[in-house]
């Protein structure tokens, strides 16, 4: 990966639980993209789905950084924002989007309709915006360790949602997540949330992937 | 390694442990999708005149006709039975149905003498595709088409076949421009359906429905209200 490969490109980066926590996602990934020349706007809100980002929708923990600053975090107070809302205060060239394990059902029957909908909902509104979007998919997770697998995350679930998302996300590109790493390859504390080794590799992993996009550099508006 | 650094190392991986355990113990449970699917319902006027649609609580109208004989498939509760009526200013038809989870139902009001009849077909979809378009054909024309089709014009193609009275078909297809025919026990029926460039993503929806003299067909594209 070159230095600097994302020079002169604004970026917002939405996300679940995986961009909210202290030690999770979003430290490494937005360093990862700053490294790369990117200014990035990172926000996250637990457990929010494509379609809560359609609306201000309040959730139990979230966070929010500009650049590889400070993070804010919110705790019951937190909430998403409407993603024209973002788009139009932060002027992103490319919105990145990290939803899947929020949509996936996990441990019963996978709401298809549903997510159809939630996703290209979602899709369709940024696509209005004439702005690049990027999807990434949900990664591999392990059997939990000491706390379980507590969501009920299996192998067999997150390939079909990471299939789901391949085929329904256009026109944003995706980043199939799953090619980062084999199954359990990556610890995690309870079956889905990584310790900072793994989202240190899946930070690295999505942004030589953003990087790696044909046009990315020609997406400056 | 000096045995101050040791224990220095030791401390910062066991209170680092400590963080990371604890923080698990902090984690929400957060719901990964819906306690159940969404389910949409939508009406169609295959009728030659103007209809109405009037629902149930709300009283919302929706007036269907020539240039939109299709609603938008709304999001209905699972729970409770969807009522409303079809009306054409002289006669009317109430509409009940149940939607299960992932349903798409399609409500659609047929002439029937001087009155009005329904047909409800339902249809749970898989096979969503934003890089393809998917098209329906929904054969409701009854004794005048026991076996219908569609061919694609010019091309001598087949896009469905065999699609019962009552029932439909869909398929994923190539997001192109299309023109196509009603085939009814295989023999091309009635006139050329110009469909437009399809668009990837999309869902369409072709309708045939009786007239006195030979089935028609009809063309909408599957919008969900929002």
């Amino acid at each position: 990966m070159s230095a600097a490969s994302l020079i002169g490109l604004t970026f917002l980066v939405i996300g679940e639980s995986h961009m909210s926590l202290p030690n999770f996602l979003m430290e490494p990934l937005s360093d990862d993209l700053t490294k790369q020349g990117a200014l990035v706007y990172s926000v996250g809100a637990c457990g929010a789905s494509a379609g809560d980002w359609l609306k201000k929708t309040p959730v139990s923990c979230g966070a929010w950084r500009t650049g590889n600053g400070e993070v804010v975090r919110k705790g019951r107070d937190a909430s998403t924002t409407h993603i024209k809302e973002l788009i139009a205060a932060d002027k992103p060239d490319v919105v990145v989007i990290i939803i899947g394990d929020t949509m996936a059902s996990y441990g019963k029957p996978f709401s298809q309709a549903w997510a159809w909908e939630n996703v290209t909902n979602l899709t369709k509104e940024i696509a209005s915006t004439k702005t690049k979007c990027v999807w990434v998919g949900p990664p591999w997770g392990d059997d939990g360790g000491r706390y379980g697998n507590k969501f009920g995350k299996t192998e067999n679930r997150v390939q079909f949602m990471s299939n789901f998302l391949a085929n329904n996300v256009s026109p944003c590109t995706y980043i199939d997540s799953l090619k980062f790493s084999k199954p359990k390859q990556w610890p995690t504390l309870d079956g889905q949330h990584f310790t900072l080794a793994g989202y240190q590799a899946w930070g690295s992993a999505i942004t030589q992937s953003i990087v790696n996009i044909p046009d990315i550099k020609q997406v400056k508006k | 390694m000096k045995l101050n650094k040791i224990y220095a190392y030791v401390i910062a991986v066991t209170t680092s442990s400590v963080g990371c355990l604890t923080h698990a113990a902090d984690i929400n449970l957060y719901p990964t999708g819906p306690s159940q699917d969404s389910a949409f319902v939508r009406f169609i006027n295959g009728t030659d005149t103007s209809l109405s649609v009037t629902a149930g609580g709300s009283k919302a109208k929706v007036v269907l006709d020539a240039n939109q004989p299709a609603s938008k498939y709304y999001p209905v509760n699972t729970k409770g039975s969807i009522t409303g009526e079809f009306s054409d200013g002289k006669v009317s038809s109430p509409i009940s149905l149940n939607v299960k989870p992932s349903e798409f139902a399609t409500v659609v009001a047929l002439a029937n003498g001087s009155n009005l009849k329904q047909v409800i077909v339902k249809e749970q979809p898989d096979d969503f595709n934003a890089l393809k378009s998917s098209l329906a054909l929904y054969n409701l024309s009854s004794a005048g088409c026991t076996s219908a089709g569609l061919l694609v014009v010019d091309r001598s193609v087949s896009l469905f076949e065999k699609v019962q009275s009552g029932a439909l078909q869909r398929r994923l297809i190539n997001p192109v421009s299309l023109s196509v025919q009603l085939t009814c026990n295989t023999k091309p029926t009635g006139k050329v359906l110009d469909l437009g460039l399809l668009q990837a993503g999309q869902r369409y929806s072709i309708f045939a429905v009786p007239t006195a003299d030979s089935p028609r067909i009809f063309f909408a594209t599957d919008t969900i209200a929002r």
